[in-house]
């Protein structure tokens, strides 16, 4: 793999907005589990 | 476990990212960059298309057993499907304007995929005008089911009847992949990815809804 050339701001927007869409999908994900959680509870 | 998934993901998809841009090399008859694209616009496309089979899948489920989960989960893969849909034609669309010098060309895919849009906006403009959950479903299933004969038209026969400035598809009229082999490994990887995202909003979006008509059925 070769590091060399000018793509290393193109990547690194692309990896910014990957994680952020990542990071919401997980804590999405994760409060979803929370409120079928409290909703099973008596 | 799901948590060990979602990052396993994420680092499988950041990795076709950096591949897509340092591993992959340059592919032959692009210009300079543009076939970038390629490994963004192409699984975004597969997983519009794995969406609405999906959903014809759940309708017949639906229709079977009447079960109004399979019901959600078809109308959520066209929801997604849609989404990714519209996502693979902007990309594509990007990609003519550099290739082509316009970002619309009435090119039989371009052509294809938006009448597949516009065929699947017309399945939620359809629930949207009926009240009854059951009669609803129903009817939903039934259009759905009718998507497993549109949609491979659509994506696989119809753009391959007319002749097409788009480049050739992964596998191709000789029935095999004809592209360098990172070229292929960075596109596969990049499928694999997009389709576990997709699948991963799916679950996520089908759980949000089943906890809103909960709520709704509450409050009535």
């Amino acid at each position: 793999m070769d590091f060399s050339g000018g793509n290393l701001g193109v990547v690194a927007v692309n990896l910014i907005i990957w994680t952020g869409i990542f990071l919401w999908l997980l804590r999405l994900s994760r409060r979803v589990r929370t409120i079928e959680e409290t909703e099973k509870e008596p | 476990m799901k948590t060990l998934f979602a990052w396993l993901l994420w680092l499988w998809i950041s990795l076709v990212i950096v591949g897509a841009f340092y591993y992959a090399p340059q592919a032959e008859g692009f210009q300079d960059g543009s076939d970038r694209i390629l490994f963004f616009h192409v699984p975004m496309a597969w997983a519009s298309f794995a969406g609405f089979i999906a959903a014809a899948v759940w309708s017949v489920r639906y229709l079977m057993t009447r079960d109004l989960r399979h019901d959600r989960s078809a109308h959520v893969a066209i929801q997604l499907g849609l989404l990714f849909g519209v996502l693979a034609t902007i990309s594509g669309a990007i990609w003519a304007r550099i290739e082509w010098g316009a970002y619309w060309n009435w090119d039989p895919r371009q052509t294809s995929i938006l009448i597949s849009l516009l065929f699947y906006g017309a399945y939620l403009a359809l629930r949207g005008a009926v009240e009854d959950p059951e009669k609803r479903a129903r009817l939903a299933a039934s259009y759905a089911i009718l998507g497993l004969v549109v949609t491979p038209f659509l994506y696989w026969i119809m753009p391959r009847l007319t002749f097409s400035l788009h480049p050739e598809p992964v596998v191709n009229a000789e029935g095999k992949p004809k592209m360098q082999s990172e070229i292929l490994q960075v596109l596969l990887a990049s499928g694999v990815g997009f389709t576990a995202l997709f699948f991963w909003l799916h679950s996520v979006h089908t759980r949000i809804q089943a906890l809103a008509e909960r709520k709704s059925a509450e409050m009535e």
